[in-house]
Parts: C-alpha cells; sequence; structure tokens
C-alpha cells in the first residue's frame, strides 16, 4: 500500500544560526532515513518544501478563480516537507513516519493513497 | 439438540474472526456470516448438523470467496469476465480443516491505537464477540444510530488505512495492550452485569475469561494482564452463587460460598500474586483485589468491608468516573451505615446500578417511599431477567 507522510512543522524553527544547526541534523537524519527506505524497497519519492512565504494558493470559488499569497490556511505548523512509500500495512509506515526527525511540537500524518 | 439461534451465536466469534482473519475484511467477515446463517435454517430443518460451527465456517468461507469474486469482478469493470480459476482456498475448502482461533488477532485489530479510542471497545464487542449495535448502544448509553456510526467508521478506517491483521511484535505490545485491557475489561463488564447471562452477553464471559487467560500466558511479564486475567476468574468463580434457586440475583455479601469455585479462585489468586510481584500497581489490581477481598469471606465468614472502601478509595485516584463511584458508594454504606453511602453516589445518572444502589441504600436507611421510588426507576431500565427478579422482590417487600 503507498502512504504519504506529512510532515508539518512550526515555521521559523530552521531560522536564524541557532535554525541553521538544527537543519543540519535534522537532514543528516533525513538522508539515513530516506537510505534505509530506499534499500528496503518502501521509498517512492520525497522532499522538503520551500517556507510557506512562497507560496501561492488558487481558491475556485463561484466559479471564478482568485489567487492568494500564502498557504490555504495560516496555521502554527505547516506542511513543511513529505515522502511517498509503498509498504505492506499501516504498522509498517507508521514505524517509518515514527522516525521522521521532527523539531519539538512537529507532527507527521500518515494518509494512505486512494486507489480506483 | 440446542436451538439453530443458539448455535449460531456460539459459532459466531469463532467463525468470523477466522473469516476476517484470512480476508481481512471486516465487514466481508460479517456479511458472509450473515449469508451462512440464513442459508443454514432451512437446510438444518431439514437435517440438523453435526457440528453446526464446522457447517457455519464451511458455508460463510464460500460465501466471503464468491463475494470477494464478485467485487473483483466489478472492480476490473469488464463485462462477461470469465469465472475465475478455482483458487488454492478453494481446494482447502474441500477438506475438513479446522476453524483456526483468530480471536486475539482480530481484538489487536480491532484495538489498534490508529482507531479512535471510544471505538475500539465497540468494535471488538461487535466483531469479536457478535453483539448486535442495539445492545451496544445501549451499554454505552448512546442513541443507535450514533454507535452504528462509530462502528461503520472505525471499520471503514481499518479497511482503508491498511490496518494490518496480525498480532504486533513484542516492542509494540506497551502500547497496543492498554486499549487491548480495556476492551476487555468493558467486555467483561458487560457479561459481568447479567448474572444469568441471558442476554445477547450469553457466552461472553467464557470467551473473556479463555481470552484473559491467553493474554496473560502471552505476556507474563505485564501485571495489569496478570490482573485482569485474576479479576475475570475471581469474578467467574462465584458465577453458580450468584443466582438463588427462582433465578434471582444473589448480592455479593449474602452468597452462598459453598457454590464458589475454589479451583478458579486459587488460580486468581496465583495470577494475582504473581502481578503483585511487580510492585506497579494499576486499576486492574485493585479491581481484582477487591473481588479478593469479598472472597476472603471464605477463611474469615465476614466481608472486610472498611478495607474494601480503602481500595476504592485508591481506585477513585487511579480511574475516577460514576462507576467506581457507584461501587465505592455501595462499599461505604456497608462500612459506614446506608447514610454515609448515600452522600457518597454521584450525581443522579441514567444508570441502572445507580439507580439499584441508590433503592438499596435508601431501604436500609429506611427511606421506604424513595426506596420504592428508586426501585421503579431502575426496573425502568430493563435489567436482565435475574436483576429484574431480585429488584421486583425488594418492591413487593417494600410495597407490602
Amino acid at each position: 500500500m503507498q502512504y504519504m507522510l506529512l510532515i508539518y512543522e512550526p515555521e521559523g524553527v530552521f531560522e536564524g544560526e541557532a535554525g541553521k544547526a538544527r537543519l543540519m541534523d535534522v537532514v543528516g537524519k533525513h538522508m539515513a532515513l530516506a537510505k534505509e527506505m530506499r534499500e528496503a524497497g518502501a521509498m517512492q519519492s520525497g522532499s522538503g518544501l520551500q517556507p510557506v512565504t512562497t507560496a501561492t494558493t488558487i481558491i475556485t470559488n463561484g466559479g471564478s478563480q482568485t489567487l492568494h499569497d500564502g498557504p490555504f490556511a495560516e496555521t502554527r505548523e505547516q506542511l513543511g516537507g513529505y515522502y511517498l512509500i509503498d509498504v505492506a500495512d499501516l504498522d509498517t509506515a507508521l514505524a517509518y513516519a515514527r522516525r521522521i526527525p521532527v523539531v519539538d511540537g512537529g507532527k507527521v500524518e500518515v494518509r494512505p493513497l486512494a486507489t480506483y | 439438540m440446542i436451538g439453530a439461534g443458539e448455535a449460531m451465536a456460539a459459532a459466531q466469534p469463532r467463525v468470523v474472526a477466522a473469516l476476517a482473519a484470512r480476508f481481512r475484511d471486516l465487514d466481508l467477515a460479517e456479511e458472509a456470516f450473515a449469508e451462512a446463517c440464513a442459508a443454514a435454517l432451512p437446510v438444518w430443518r431439514a437435517e440438523p448438523p453435526r457440528d453446526a460451527t464446522a457447517w457455519l465456517w464451511r458455508a460463510a468461507f464460500r460465501k466471503a470467496l464468491d463475494m470477494r469474486r464478485r467485487e473483483q469482478t466489478r472492480r476490473s469493470a469488464v463485462l462477461d469476465a470469465p469465472a475465475p480459476e478455482p483458487t488454492p482456498e478453494d481446494e482447502l475448502m474441500a477438506l475438513d480443516e479446522p476453524i483456526p482461533d483468530e480471536r486475539l488477532r482480530l481484538i489487536f485489530v480491532c484495538c489498534h491505537p490508529a482507531i479512535a479510542p471510544e471505538s475500539r471497545a465497540a468494535l471488538t464487542l461487535k466483531v469479536v464477540c457478535g453483539l448486535s449495535t442495539e445492545r451496544l448502544a445501549r451499554a454505552f448509553l448512546m442513541a443507535e444510530p450514533a454507535m452504528l456510526q462509530r462502528i461503520t467508521r472505525a471499520k471503514r478506517k481499518i479497511r482503508d488505512a491498511g490496518v494490518p491483521f496480525e498480532v504486533p511484535g513484542r516492542a509494540a505490545w506497551p502500547e497496543r495492550l492498554s486499549a487491548v485491557l480495556a476492551t476487555l475489561e468493558i467486555a467483561y463488564a458487560q457479561a459481568y452485569e447479567d448474572a444469568a447471562l441471558a442476554g445477547e452477553t450469553a457466552g461472553f464471559a467464557d470467551e473473556v475469561l479463555r481470552l484473559s487467560g491467553l493474554l496473560a500466558e502471552l505476556t507474563p511479564d505485564e501485571p495489569e494482564v496478570l490482573a485482569l486475567a485474576a479479576l475475570v476468574r475471581y469474578a467467574e468463580a462465584r458465577r453458580p452463587a450468584r443466582l438463588d434457586d427462582h433465578g434471582a440475583m444473589v448480592p455479593i455479601g449474602r452468597q452462598d460460598m459453598s457454590q464458589w469455585r475454589r479451583p478458579m479462585i486459587y488460580e486468581g489468586l496465583e495470577l494475582l500474586n504473581r502481578a503483585a510481584s511487580f510492585g506497579r500497581t494499576g486499576p486492574c489490581q485493585l479491581l481484582a483485589a477487591i473481588h479478593g477481598a469479598h472472597l476472603s469471606r471464605l477463611e474469615t465468614g465476614t466481608t472486610p468491608w472498611p478495607a474494601i472502601v480503602d481500595l476504592y478509595d485508591t481506585l477513585v485516584l487511579l480511574r475516577p468516573g460514576p462507576v467506581t463511584a457507584v461501587n465505592r458508594a455501595v462499599a461505604v454504606g456497608e462500612a459506614q451505615g446506608p447514610e454515609a453511602g448515600l452522600a457518597a453516589l454521584p450525581p443522579p445518572m441514567d444508570w441502572l446500578p445507580w439507580h439499584a444502589a441508590r433503592a438499596h441504600l435508601l431501604e436500609q436507611a429506611g427511606h421506604v417511599p424513595e426506596a420504592l421510588e428508586a426501585l421503579r426507576a431502575a426496573l425502568a431500565m430493563e435489567p436482565p431477567p435475574a436483576e429484574r427478579l431480585f429488584l421486583q422482590r425488594a418492591a413487593e417487600r417494600l410495597a407490602g
């Protein structure tokens, strides 16, 4: 089954000098985890995302579309990256998801892909 | 031969669990079992089966295979698809294979942490023990449509999110066990409530007895698991004494001890001692200790009510809530007098034991009209037969 692991973290934790050091640490852990998932044949794709300040949202309403500078919702945590994996079941997906490095307050949402 | 309905109810947990484990689909398992039961009725009328469970297992397995194929055909959206090849499973069905016992596995599926906590117990009771949605709604004080929705949502999550149909590895036990324990406890509370086992919980006490023993065997280092197994044994040991000759419930303090099943008590004692040896107390251990205190009447001739109140005082801290509070109030009534018991009762609630406890305490305190009123409120809540008889007698005594 394919699962999307969506990584939500408080915005701004990787800014500044302390943030940069934190980022280096987190990136190293991501690379190790990604390597392990690739070797297990679980990894489909994955990436970090640029900050929400770069986001543009298209809103469709009443048949017309407008562009909005920013994410679809202003929340404390924002989508910062994802993995797409293919594993046997939810427990395996959860085991990988638990090991995703996140800062305190970070959340990882595990969602199975729809099958048609 | 026992009736077809009873034979079906007895077969249900095992057959549904085996089907669900094999097909990894709870709805399919339940539907296939229901279809097998419908098909059984006319056949059994003509010729009663030698082994009803084995008959239902084979019939339900075939129904499940058919349903799975229809589903696959529909999915592949090919018209006039050729009949599927017989699978190895078909071949297997030709054999008289024993029905695999998958109930423990199914319990872990239903108690998966990815399922909302409030849904786990209901789902387990529905799928593993075969309780009706209506009975579950009553047990959990919910409207039936809401209960149905809760169960449907949980099943959908299991199917769509890919919850595995496996007993988890040891590393995952601590997280998974607490959910399983809570579920078994709720299941047992349902069976215990019905002294005569006349309702839909019939057979359920034996289920929990067996499952709790199995769990204790699998996790000998988990004190709360051992304590739950002890608790169920202590309570079941008194089962024969819980009814009088007329089928009315007998309260614990007045039960005929010669009818208590001693081997089961010793089994429970051994389990509870092992649980205590870990030095980590928990709600199941306290509950088992309370049952044990009642059983100590065997040795001393009297029930140690003050000690039981002490145990409840600790239990209230670990597990606050109306169930603990009502039981504690009854114990306080015995230890310190009925007025103290009434004062300890939690605020009014729409729950049979609350009304029954209040009626008892009011009668003891000599408040006859109020006690009668409380008894009528309790009787209006459709108690199981043994409880009903007990309450009716109390009402007659007070009215006469």
